[in-house]
């Protein structure tokens, strides 16, 4: 045994080296396969544009990726778990609403109140999940719905201006040069990445996804994984809210939308499988600028929007595929 | 058996007969491990051809190639009328004319016999074609079970009606070959005698049979030939009329069986032992009526009966996997409310499951991460694991259990299942486990693992443990139990104290209900 108590990335070399294991190349090939796509974008964008390659474009692909990389960890964490949140994206709209409403009280109270509906929604998907046996999907995908609809609510479909300077330094300020977002979204990542190698809980989340039954006849709560899961997937949301109230200085209730595709598109081609029991945090951050990169090329290239939706679709289908096709073959 | 079975036993056939399938060399590995080595197998027309071996011989492996599941890695399938072929998938294999009767009959409940005979045959469905396709199906079904009505919808069947519409289907699909996967598993003897019935029909009208059953005195009433598989190679391939039952079981588990039988001498100490666990009155709704039961520390108690006779849902009861109604358990004594695994885990109780891939593994974990699944109050009492002391553990297991490959961060899935058996024992004995309930212990596992994990079981008797033990091979259980309790229909019918004279044959007796007691 090597000398190793450090839990190791999983890499292809550490699977023992029995002949023929077609497991094995298939798991390289798609790590190879994913940072051969990335580093293929980067030659193609540098190479047709001049700006894409520079530091400060490259920094703005970090600040830009930076909301979806804080969605997508809090994802991939549900992902792993063999789960799906198509809510993200209305508690991003939900939480800021709230936030901003109580910022001018309170700066505290603002935060704190953001992030308290950010783990509510979560807490409410996780317990109808797992409470109520209730599809995951058809339960986000009604909460999409109802979160929305209670930002609306809220301020009437109206949004709101002026967002607390300090708050916005906190959450969309400069540290050292580096936007404070790409440190918050680092950190996150981080933090769910230890989470994963060095707690009960990171362990129990692959367990609940690579096979629940299994799991439950070892003793494991499955109902308090899954909540967690949900609630973290929530707090994280409304983390990104608060970048994206902060970045733009006005919070609406339509913040938000269409973020969940974003975020299971970077948990996928960051090796989440939808499958279950797969995931890396730090690779969904991989994942999230991978997108980015995508959609800063195509804007550089003069690529309208609209097309630039479309590319995103692809994208996230094709990583979908690509999960699919090496899992099942095992 | 009966005198009819007796007379249908025909005289080794000298003229031989035309070659239906032909298996040459057939070779398959998994993840390394060779689990076929060169096979050859073939069937004759109006032959049934038992293909017999323990569980992890290659009985299954074998079938599923020659149905299509899985290709095999190298080797030839001739079927007659077709030349050499590439079985693609069971589609295929049925259009080639061989078609598989599983174990668990694969019917659509919702819909009746008619429908599930012509199952993938879009029309079959459509209302206005629907009086043609119920004639044909009474037409197919007439010498198989006239009384049986083509609109009965399937979820009101018994199981040896499943299997007649089971047989049914393959039959509609113009099957020359059938398989039958221990096709009597879950059949009383009436039952039973009805489908042997059957497939002499099937055998006068030219159809191939493939038998597969680890039951020896069926073997010697319904089929003409024997082959054995072990460990991969054919050991046997014989006229029936030619194998002593004697030498068949010789054959099937090799020496090493006659050496465990005479190595293990029945020590008889568990009897004294203190009670480690008892059931009163345990009931729970359509699948266990009343079960009474008491196993001492040291003592290894197997639970024997016919498939769906509700062993595997005692254990889970026990276990809090599935709830009970009423009745009481104790352990050690003391009555304990068991709702969900973790109460029974708490209280010292381990389900070994018989399933190990879908009921104790997390295939992407590694061994290290398997073995502590149970144990994160030891590895992780605040939230954070303790990776240095659980490596050490699970290397300490490795060593004293002699797991393979010897290194705690290889994914579990890469494992064979003697060694992923080991992996979740070592879980369980971790966790402080005294009373283990083991599911088919060593299905699926090779035989020679099949010894070591044997050998561990008795140790742990000897260690004090108290050990329930579900199998369906009188070996195993001649091997490993001081006692044997009897199972039929949700109730424990019948407990046998001394295991000496038991035979298979009394065993099945005592579990279908042809005799009540000694």
């Amino acid at each position: 045994m090597t000398n190793d108590r450090v839990p190791r990335v999983s890499t292809p070399a550490e699977v023992p080296a029995a002949p023929g294991e077609k497991k094995v190349s298939l798991e390289w090939i798609r790590s190879a396969s994913v940072l051969a796509g990335v580093a293929l974008l980067f030659i193609v964008f540098s190479a047709l544009t001049s700006s894409f390659y520079q530091p400060a474009n490259l920094l703005d692909i970090l600040l830009q990726s930076s909301i979806n990389t804080m969605i997508a960890v809090g994802m991939t964490l549900v992902v792993m778990t063999r789960g799906i949140d198509l809510s993200v994206g209305s508690v991003v709209g939900l939480s800021s609403m709230i936030a901003a409403s109580l910022l001018p009280q309170n700066l505290l109270l603002g935060i704190a109140a953001g992030l308290l509906v950010g783990v509510v929604c979560g807490l409410v998907n996780g317990l109808l999940i797992a409470k109520l046996k209730l599809p995951d999907f058809i339960v986000t995908l009604g909460m999409l719905s109802i979160y929305r609809g209670a930002a609306l609510i809220y301020t009437d479909g109206k949004p709101i201006y002026g967002i607390d300077p300090t708050f916005r330094a906190i959450f969309a300020g400069d540290l050292a040069g580096i936007p404070t977002p790409v440190l918050l979204a680092l950190a996150i990542a981080f933090l769910a990445f230890l989470l994963v190698r060095y707690t009960a809980l990171g362990e129990q989340i692959i367990a609940v996804g690579g096979n629940e039954e299994a799991g439950r006849l070892a003793g494991i709560n499955i109902d308090r994984v899954k909540i967690c899961v949900y609630a973290i997937s929530g707090l994280l949301a409304s983390f990104a809210g608060f970048v994206l109230i902060g970045r733009i200085g006005a919070a609406e209730p339509i913040g938000g939308t269409g973020f969940e595709l974003q975020a299971i598109g970077a948990a996928v081609i960051g090796g989440a499988s939808l499958f279950g029991g797969e995931g890396n945090p730090l690779g969904s951050l991989i994942g999230a600028l991978t997108l980015g990169a995508m959609q800063n090329g195509l804007t550089l290239l003069n690529v309208p929007s609209f097309w630039q939706l479309v590319a995103t679709g692809v994208v996230v289908i094709l990583a979908v595929y690509a999960d699919q096709a090496t899992r099942k073959r095992q | 058996m009966t005198d009819s079975l007796q007379s249908m036993q025909i005289p080794a056939v000298d003229s031989p007969r035309k070659l239906l399938l032909q298996l040459k060399g057939i070779v398959k590995e998994f993840a390394g491990v060779r689990a076929l080595k060169g096979v050859d197998f073939d069937l004759r027309e109006g032959e049934v051809h038992a293909l017999m071996g323990e569980n992890g011989a290659g009985k299954s492996t074998l079938m599923k190639i020659m149905f299509g599941v899985q290709p095999p890695d190298a080797g030839t399938i001739e079927v007659a009328g077709h030349g050499k072929v590439d079985i693609d998938d069971p589609r295929h294999a049925l259009a080639l004319g061989i078609g598989l009767v599983s174990q668990e009959p694969s019917l659509v409940p919702q819909l009746d016999v008619a429908q599930n005979i012509f199952l993938g045959k879009t029309e079959a469905l459509n209302v206005v074609k629907r009086d043609q396709f119920q004639a044909k199906a009474r037409e197919i079904l007439k010498p198989l079970a006239p009384r049986l009505s083509v609109t009965t919808r399937v979820s009101s069947l018994g199981m040896a009606e499943l299997q007649v519409v089971e047989i049914a289907r393959t039959l509609a699909r113009g099957a020359k070959i059938i398989g039958f996967d221990e096709p009597t598993s879950s059949l009383t003897p009436a039952e039973r005698d009805g489908l042997f019935t059957l497939i002499r029909q099937l055998k006068s009208s030219g159809h191939g049979i493939i038998y597969i059953s680890h039951r020896i005195p069926e073997v010697y009433a319904i089929c003409d030939r024997i082959t054995v598989l072990r460990d991969g190679k054919v050991v046997a391939n014989r006229a029936t009329s030619e194998v002593h039952p004697d030498e068949l079981i010789n054959l099937i588990a090799g020496r090493r069986l006659a050496e465990e039988l005479q190595h293990h001498a029945k020590s008889g100490a568990g009897r004294d032992g203190p009670e480690a666990l008892r059931l009163e009155a345990v009931s729970a709704t359509g699948k266990l009526r009343d079960i009474n039961l008491t196993v001492r520390a040291g003592e290894i108690f197997g639970l024997a009966g016919l498939v769906g006779s509700g062993r595997t849902e005692l254990v889970r009861c026990i276990f809090g996997a599935d709830r009970k109604d009423s009745g009481t358990i104790y352990v050690n004594g003391k009555p304990l409310d068991i709702q969900r695994p973790s109460d029974a885990i708490a209280a010292g109780i381990a389900l070994i499951p018989e399933d190990r891939r879908k009921q104790a593994l997390i295939p992407v974990m590694d061994v290290e991460r398997n073995f502590g699944l149970a144990n994160y109050g030891q590895y992780a009492p605040s939230g954070f694991l303790r990776l240095k002391q659980r490596r050490q553990d699970t290397e300490r297991y490795i060593e004293e259990m002699a797991i393979r490959p010897r290194r705690a961060g290889v994914r579990i899935r890469n494992l064979s299942g003697g060694n992923q058996q080991k992996v979740i024992i070592a879980r369980w004995l971790q966790s402080g486990a005294r009373i283990l309930l083991f599911d088919e212990p060593t299905r699926g596992i090779d035989v020679g693992a099949k010894f070591e994990i044997h050998e561990l079981m008795r140790r742990l008797a000897k260690d004090g443990c108290a050990l329930l033990v579900i199998s369906s091979e009188l070996p195993e259980v001649l091997a490993l139990c001081d006692r044997v309790g009897v199972m039929r229909e949700g109730r424990l019918v019948h407990t046998i104290d001394d295991c000496s004279g038991l035979t298979e044959d009394l065993l099945m007796k005592f579990a279908s209900g042809e005799v009540a007691r000694l």
